[in-house]
């Protein structure tokens, strides 16, 4: 039997987060009511002409620097043509040769192991409108169009055929991800269709050089969907192969509710796109100022980052990864360790609450850690309070609770709900000598050699102190009074 | 009648009204445009409500706007906020522009009187006018005729006194042909020098608004006021407030001058009569002192056929967006998606339009691209780089407006009959015809004067001096 490898290449579209369309001064806000942030331009009226959005360019450009590619300086469009009643023109404005930027890499590690995947272009274009064809589950007889969509600034990355399973292509599209969210120049969000994929699909015998019949799967919008069709997909590829099938260079469907893909067009349906330079978008050439401008822009990237947290901070692989996972969540960290003057001995126990407590609240109630109502001010404060022993590490979830509900600072909260820790062993010996007049059957238990009768005393103390008390002491103190 | 020059003057001095003005030009209109046909709407009211506006103001302590108070015709492919805008297709027939183009906005503000939209070719496709989905212009020199195209209900308007100028497009010669052939000024600006932003796109690296007026000084105020920068269109260039009028009678203009006339001009079979009135135009300026040089352009002989094929590659992109979908026409017998974009097309796009556009999608094909397409703008290169070299030798081009009279309706000019007029639209440089001399046929004729690039002002004073020495006489008016 002959076994087979995977090829993946990816087409990766991001929507270019800026504030005006590519090319028009519409707002690309999402969600927003059908064709309110249309204009003359990007509905295509008669003696409409595109205006480049500066902006755009820079985003592009800024990720190209950060995935190492070459920046071609001679900034050129193009127009494809097809006919589709989403693009209002009947052509998209593109980049054909150059691209804004040739030639990048990213590297991944899948399995402990590192691999550098090749990327060979970024070129800018422009997005199209949405149809719509039902409403809910009603099928209309007819179809809407909202342009708000449409002329929204894309940046599209095509990959070399370099992936070789579903795993590194994941882990490839989420260090992307990771990485345009760190320069902020795409939200890259699938579930708002700010990024889509389409994948090309070969197999070939184990040591072959040529790639085998390439299938392109379109529109691909969740990274589940990209992982079940590319297993699906190769597996269908094996099987025409096996039973002495020939593959077609195809594109086709996935089918996410059936789980398969379904042809759509075979290479000889092609479209022509007729794509030659726009004529309304003259050539011009990128200053070296500019590009350098944008350089010195490039914040530090997650793979850097998490170096710096497991040197500086002593955080471990797991935590450093968890807190570089996305730029706002590092912020939010580094944010949070700039209140403390002995950053090594809070670093640990603030990973923690990040990764456990917070990040519990906010996903349940899906906010973004940038906008979490606990200020990273307050939770630095409200660890320093555990680490120095005013509150215990249990009064400190209930502390955090108000804080979140309220936004409130954990001192005052502390304050104003007497919730500090009892420390003081005059106190707490008072409290532990009624718990133990109170449990006559513990006591027993106890002196008879069952050690673990002394939580419940602990329990009682702890009641009696509104859970106050600082639980190493009262144990301390029990056991010196129990074993008298 | 006088021109535009003279009456904003006259207003703005009070001794005329332009309520007046405009009613003398509709009188004018209502006599002569049932046999010329040269309007495809009027608007009257409008007009003279604008007027009385105009009129009504505080003269001593008002602006005086530049065109304050003059009528003007605006061809119906410049968007007009409010207006109709049908680019004489069927296509457009009940589109209502939703803002104004930059050119209306710059004639709004110097206080121009909009008097009605002008006939056109289809989409501006043609040399005649005859391909407009509505009407037949005629040339008001002889009714038979055509009066070029494809901006010629501008030109003929202007021609026959209805409106002292006019604004047009000029994608090949579609200003400066049917200018040669109604006996008036024609001007197109160097590519980039007007904001296209409002205008109908045809070719989009050609199109460039002009002037039609019976003279040069009157199409030079007319520059004034819409040329300059425009961050709407990103091709016009950063020039701004250019006062085309003030320097334009240069006294000694001709003196010094060298005019070049391509060799290349006796390759191609000229009107007798053309050819002898050039040569006395010629005859003219060397009186004047001008050098007369012969030039050497091989390139012009590729003209027709680069054109051909650039223009309709872009048209073929341009023309797509006419889908039936957003606005326009959308045919009632549509079956499936691309069912009811082939019905709009096929039902409402003319002859000339669908030619192109087939003509225009072939040369971009995958196969055709580089041996079509590519090759084409090559030779454009090579072609620019000819007229660069010879205007080293020579200050202006000279030649004449077209190389053939008009003919009948019906009747096809030949393909090179404008060559030396698309010149300028492939390398972008600007081009006036200005009227010389009547021929035995009672007809005008013209010739035609391009720059290189952005020497339109010097232009302009060229162009005027030869209308001065020209003794064509600028008075006179068709009998209608």
């Amino acid at each position: 039997m002959v076994n087979y490898e995977t090829v993946v290449g990816l087409e990766v579209h991001m929507q270019i987060n800026t504030k005006s369309k590519v090319f028009c001064e519409c707002s690309t806000q999402f969600g927003a009511e059908p064709n309110i942030n249309t204009c003359v331009i990007c509905t295509s009226q008669p003696g409409a002409i595109p205006i480049l959005n500066k902006k755009a360019v820079e985003a592009i450009v800024k990720t190209g620097l950060a995935l190492d590619f070459n920046i071609n300086k001679q900034c050129t469009f193009a127009r494809k043509q097809y006919f589709y009643p989403d693009v209002p023109k009947n052509y998209q404005i593109t980049q054909s040769e150059p691209p804004l930027c040739s030639r990048g890499k990213l590297t991944i590690s899948v399995g402990g192991k590192e691999k550098v995947v090749n990327i060979t272009r970024i070129h800018l274009e422009e997005d199209a409108g949405k149809l719509v064809h039902e409403i809910g589950s009603r099928k209309l007889g007819y179809s809407l169009l909202d342009l708000n969509r449409a002329s929204v600034g894309l940046m599209e990355l095509v990959t070399e055929p370099e992936l070789s399973s579903p795993e590194e292509t994941l882990e490839f599209l989420t260090e992307l991800k990771n990485i345009v969210g760190y320069l902020g120049t795409s939200e890259c969000s699938m579930e708002e269709g700010k990024m889509r994929c389409d994948v090309n699909v070969s197999i070939r015998p184990v040591g072959q050089k040529e790639l085998g019949a390439r299938v392109e799967i379109k529109n691909m919008n969740s990274l589940s969907g990209i992982r079940d069709a590319i297993t699906y997909e190769v597996e269908r590829q094996k099987e025409v192969l096996e039973s002495n099938g020939k593959l077609v260079q195809e594109t086709r469907l996935w089918e996410a509710e059936e789980g398969v893909t379904k042809s759509m067009r075979s290479k000889e349906g092609a479209l022509d796109y007729r794509y030659f330079p726009e004529p309304d978008l003259v050539p011009f050439d990128l200053p070296d100022s500019f590009i350098e401008e944008l350089r010195k822009q490039i914040p530090e990237l997650p793979k850097a980052r998490k170096a710096r947290f497991i040197k500086d901070y002593g955080l471990s692989e797991y935590d450093a990864d968890y807190l570089t996972s996305t730029r706002t969540i590092a912020d939010y960290y580094e944010g949070a360790l700039n209140y403390s003057k002995d950053k090594k001995v809070l670093a640990k126990p603030l990973s923690n609450w990040i990764s456990t407590e917070l990040s519990a609240k906010l996903n349940a109630a899906k906010v973004c850690i940038s906008e979490s109502p606990v200020s990273s001010q307050n939770l630095a404060k409200l660890v320093s309070l555990i680490l120095n022993g005013t509150i215990s590490g249990k009064i400190a979830k209930t502390v955090f609770e108000e804080m979140y509900e309220k936004s409130s600072d954990p001192e005052t909260i502390v304050k104003e709900k007497e919730l500090s820790q009892i420390s003081d062993e005059t106190v707490i010996t008072k409290m532990c000598e009624e718990s133990i007049a109170e449990s006559p059957k513990a006591v027993a238990e106890f002196r008879s050699g069952k050690e673990r009768a002394v939580d419940a005393i602990v329990g009682l103390v702890m009641k009696r102190s509104k859970g106050q008390a600082n639980p190493q002491i009262v144990n301390r103190i029990l056991l010196e009074k129990l074993k008298v | 009648m006088i021109g535009a020059k003279d009456i904003k003057t006259k207003i703005c001095l009070g001794e005329i009204r332009s309520v007046d003005t405009v009613k003398d030009h509709f009188k004018r209109i209502k006599k002569t445009d049932p046999k010329v046909k040269a309007f495809l709407r009027l608007s009257e009211e409008n007009a003279l409500n604008q007027a009385e506006q105009i009129d009504n103001k505080d003269r001593k302590n008002a602006k005086c706007g530049l065109l304050e108070g003059v009528p003007i015709a605006i061809k119906d492919n410049i968007m007009v906020k409010g207006e109709g805008m049908t680019s004489a297709s069927k296509y457009l027939e009940h589109y209502i522009s939703t803002y104004d183009a930059t050119v209306i906005e710059k004639l709004k503000e110097a206080g121009a009187i909009f008097i009605g939209r002008t006939n056109m070719d289809e989409f501006a496709m043609g040399g005649s006018t005859e391909s407009s989905a509505y009407q037949k212009t005629a040339n008001p020199w002889n009714i038979e005729y055509i009066p070029g195209g494809s901006s010629g209900g501008s030109a003929a308007a202007v021609s026959a006194g209805m409106v002292p100028f006019a604004l047009g497009s000029d994608t090949g010669g579609s200003i400066r042909q049917p200018a040669g052939f109604c006996g008036i000024v024609g001007y197109k600006p160097s590519y980039g020098l007007i904001s296209r932003y409002g205008v109908c796109a045809l070719a989009s690296s050609f199109d460039q608004v002009g002037t039609f007026s019976k003279t040069v000084v009157d199409s030079a105020l007319l520059t004034s006021v819409i040329a300059g920068k425009d961050y709407r269109d990103p091709v016009c260039e950063p020039k701004e407030g250019i006062d085309y009028v003030r320097d334009i009678d240069n006294p000694n203009i001709l003196k010094t001058l060298r005019v070049g006339i391509p060799k290349q001009l006796l390759d191609y079979k000229t009107d007798a009569e053309i050819t002898k009135y050039f040569n006395d135009a010629t005859n003219k300026l060397k009186l004047e002192g001008v050098e007369i040089i012969e030039i050497d352009i091989p390139a012009y002989r590729y003209v027709p056929a680069l054109y051909k094929v650039i223009m309709c590659a872009e048209v073929s992109a341009n023309i797509a967006t006419f889908d039936g979908i957003r606005y326009g026409y959308r045919s009632p017998n549509g079956r499936s998606l691309n069912d009811e974009y082939a019905k709009s097309r096929a039902e409402s796009l003319g002859y000339e339009v669908k030619k192109r556009i087939l003509f225009g999608t072939y040369v971009l094909g995958a196969k055709n691209y580089h041996r079509c397409y590519h090759q084409a703008q090559k030779v454009r290169t090579l072609l620019i780089n000819q007229i660069t070299a010879a205007y080293k030798k020579c200050d202006f081009i000279f030649t004449p407006a077209t190389l053939q009279m008009p003919v009948k309706f019906g009747d096809i000019l030949p393909e090179e009959c404008d060559l030396f007029l698309i010149a300028a639209n492939l390398a972008g440089l600007p081009g006036i015809t200005v009227p010389c001399s009547f021929t035995s046929s009672c007809m005008p004729m013209g010739v035609h004067f391009m720059g290189s690039r952005f020497s339109d002002a010097k232009l302009f004073q060229v162009a005027n001096a030869f209308e001065k020495i020209s003794e064509f006489d600028t008075d006179k008016y068709p009998i209608l």
